[in-house]
């Protein structure tokens, strides 16, 4: 990977809080870097560290260890504005500018590189429609903030941070607090976005299945240990995603792409079709119910057939839900 | 259909001045002695007035009044857009850092310690009574402004700031009790007029520096005007767009100490303006914009106050009402229905 397309390098990164004269370490060891053109998913449970982590890249808490450089250059050294042409964020404060319109609102964004008025020129306008097209919010542009729904509203956050065009994006879980179709488009728009228009973009995300689809690189912070970054489909195969799971009762399943319980029960009994049997054995293992030596089941597909076998007694069922009935209520 | 918008605003703006200068005219012709409006217009043109008694009347009483109304509407409204904006907050105003409690004090320490400490400090009272009590109200608002910024070095967060605010008015509250309760029944009366907010009684020299005073506090308000509108978004947004809050912190509290302060010191403690005005601007222009925000707020303060003094003269009687009054009697109605009517949007 050549140099210039590298963003943003942290060399051995510390951070912490300081209280009077205590410092009050969160995480260190962290070395990273972001590229021109991906997109970054930072996972790690709650409490880890990741919006200290942000903090510091973005100036606002300074590492205590370490260097955090913006295309060469130490954060420490560049000032508010010129960081804000630099990098632009989507937090997750809730914000209430009610009385704006989407596109005033999109128009904030040009703020860093306007007089001090706040006029809005023509390139200025030029860079707001384009960010409005890239989220496709354009259908939104009159309407009052407080008329849209989350969804939209964090399309247009996104939109706004777009406009103010810096080189790197940092999203703080836009998609928290969203439906399962909205989470999808805006991550998907996020990886578009980075791709087409070559920005590094870094997003703070809990939803490890929808990161795994659209990120180009993951960075796990773990509970101790160093910062790990890699491709998620390297960390799924070497195991290493594990990592994000600080207990060992559940495990990352490199199969479905799913978090499982470690200690599966396993079901030798059930056979048949293998659209249909997870998801029974997945209803018996929820509801704890063991299968004695003697029972076997067939399931098939088309139409969904279960055929329960016991001491040479066949019963057939049509739903998951009477198998469970007729397994609990023989006991 | 952006330059259409604008178009449309700069008219509104536009004819909200020329009202304003209506109002202005109305004003000085009512009053106990009511004079007509071609006489009026004659004498601000300097064209004379027929009658001297008139002229004394426009010239040494009504004019300077209704600029101080003017004044007072434009400071006080400024004061509390700048106040909701920084802490976020719809119940932000002039009230809320203890400025107004601050003059308060200054006046109750003046006009009622002579009665609890056993001083006088009044003299013979007329000419520099008047400017004994807007020293006094101008050194009590620096004195709790001052205490303010002090606390405001330590602390970071702006909602900390408000609530220590509140403590620093509720504090000088009961100091004024305290000097209420040991006052003399004369003194007492003396300061629950002050408190109750005039226009009148100002001279032009008054009016000359509380218009610098003005001038002064609207400087911040100019060169921040972007800053505003990033804190829309919060103040983490407005920092990751290059603002200072800091810078921004010190703007807001000394404008608003210069404005809010010179306003009480002159007029007493004008209540409603600060807080509703701002809200008014929002509805009547339907934008969150600071650029529209800060002048559609001060004509509609001014032209507000106009209003208010107006009715407190009670044309064609001798007899004034006090302007907090009236304010909060007229204000509130209005503030209510134009809630209902206009589907007032709580996300300000």
């Amino acid at each position: 990977m050549k140099e210039n397309t590298i963003i943003l390098r942290g060399e051995e990164v510390a951070i912490g809080y300081q209280k009077g004269k205590t410092i009050h370490w969160v995480a260190e060891d962290l070395s990273f870097s972001l590229k021109r053109g991906q997109l970054t998913c930072l996972l790690g449970p709650n409490g880890v560290g990741k919006s200290t982590l942000i903090k510091a890249i973005l100036g606002q808490n300074l590492p205590i260890k370490g260097k955090i450089l913006f295309q060469g250059e130490p954060i420490k050294t560049l000032d508010a504005n010129a960081l804000a042409k630099k990098v632009s964020v989507v937090l997750t404060d809730r914000i209430s500018p009610g009385n704006l319109t989407v596109r005033q609102l999109v128009g904030l964004g040009r703020i860093p590189f306007t007089n001090w008025l706040g006029t809005i020129g023509k390139e200025d306008r030029r860079i707001i429609e384009s960010a409005i097209e890239d989220t496709k919010v354009g259908y939104l542009t009159d309407k009052k903030v407080a008329e849209i729904s989350d969804g939209q509203l964090q399309k247009v956050m996104i939109a706004r941070a777009l406009a103010q065009d810096g080189e790197l994006m940092i999203l703080d879980e836009p998609t928290a607090h969203l439906d399962l179709v909205n989470r999808m488009e805006i991550m998907q728009l996020l990886r578009d976005i980075a791709h087409a228009r070559r920005k590094a973009i870094l997003v703070v995300t809990h939803d490890l299945d929808i990161a795994v689809e659209t990120a180009d690189e993951f960075w796990l912070m773990p509970c101790s240990g160093p910062l790990v970054t890699d491709t998620p489909e390297d960390l799924i195969l070497s195991g290493r995603i594990n990592q994000l799971l600080p207990s060992d009762l559940f495990r990352f399943n490199p199969l479905t792409g799913k978090i499982q319980s470690s200690t599966p029960v396993a079901y030798p009994q059930i056979q048949g079709a293998k659209e249909v049997f997870p998801w029974l054995q997945s209803a018996l293992r929820k509801n704890n119910i063991q299968l004695d030596t003697e029972v076997s089941i067939f399931v098939q597909k088309e139409p969904v057939l279960f055929i329960v076998e016991r001491l040479g007694i066949r019963k057939q069922f049509a739903s998951i839900r009477e198998v469970m009935d007729e397994l609990t209520g023989d006991r | 259909m952006a330059t259409g918008k604008n178009n449309r605003i700069g008219i509104a703006i536009l004819g909200g001045t020329l009202l304003i200068f209506l109002l202005f005219l109305g004003n000085i012709s009512i009053g106990s002695v009511a004079i007509p409006l071609g006489e009026t217009l004659s004498g601000l043109t300097g064209g004379g007035v027929s009658k001297k008694s008139w002229e004394i009347i426009l010239l040494d009483y009504r004019i300077p009044k209704a600029i101080t109304a003017i004044l007072a509407g434009i400071a006080l409204s400024l004061s509390g857009l700048q106040m909701q904006t920084f802490f976020r907050n719809p119940l932000a105003g002039p009230y809320v850092l203890g400025i107004s409690s601050g003059a308060g004090l200054g006046v109750a320490i003046l006009l009622l310690g002579g009665s609890a400490f056993g001083w006088n400090l009044l003299g013979d009272g007329g000419f520099m009574g008047i400017w004994g009590t807007i020293i006094a109200a101008s050194t009590g608002a620096i004195l709790v402004l001052v205490l303010m910024s002090l606390t405001a070095w330590r602390v970071k967060d702006s909602m900390t700031l408000l609530i220590i605010g509140l403590m620093f008015g509720s504090a000088t509250g009961a100091m004024i009790s305290v000097l209420s309760y040991f006052g003399g029944a004369e003194e007492l009366k003396l300061f629950t007029i002050w408190s109750m907010g005039s226009f009148g009684g100002t001279s032009k020299d008054q009016v000359m520096v509380f218009f610098v005073a003005c001038l002064l506090g609207i400087i911040p308000v100019l060169l921040f005007v972007k800053s505003f509108n990033a804190m829309l978004l919060g103040e983490r947004y407005a920092e990751s767009m290059g603002v200072n809050l800091y810078q921004l912190r010190w703007a807001m509290i000394l404008s608003t100490g210069v404005l809010a302060g010179s306003a009480t010191a002159i007029c007493g403690p004008v209540a409603f303006i600060g807080i509703a005005v701002p809200h008014l601007a929002r509805m009547v222009f339907k934008t969150g914009d600071h650029r529209i925000l800060f002048p559609a707020s001060s004509l509609i303060g001014a032209g507000f106050l106009l209003v208010c003094d107006s009715v407190s003269q009670m044309p064609g009687t001798a007899e004034t009402l006090p302007i907090n009054a009236v304010t909060s009697l007229f204000g509130a109605p209005l503030v209510i229905w134009l809630i209902l009517k206009r589907n007032f949007s709580r996300e300000f």
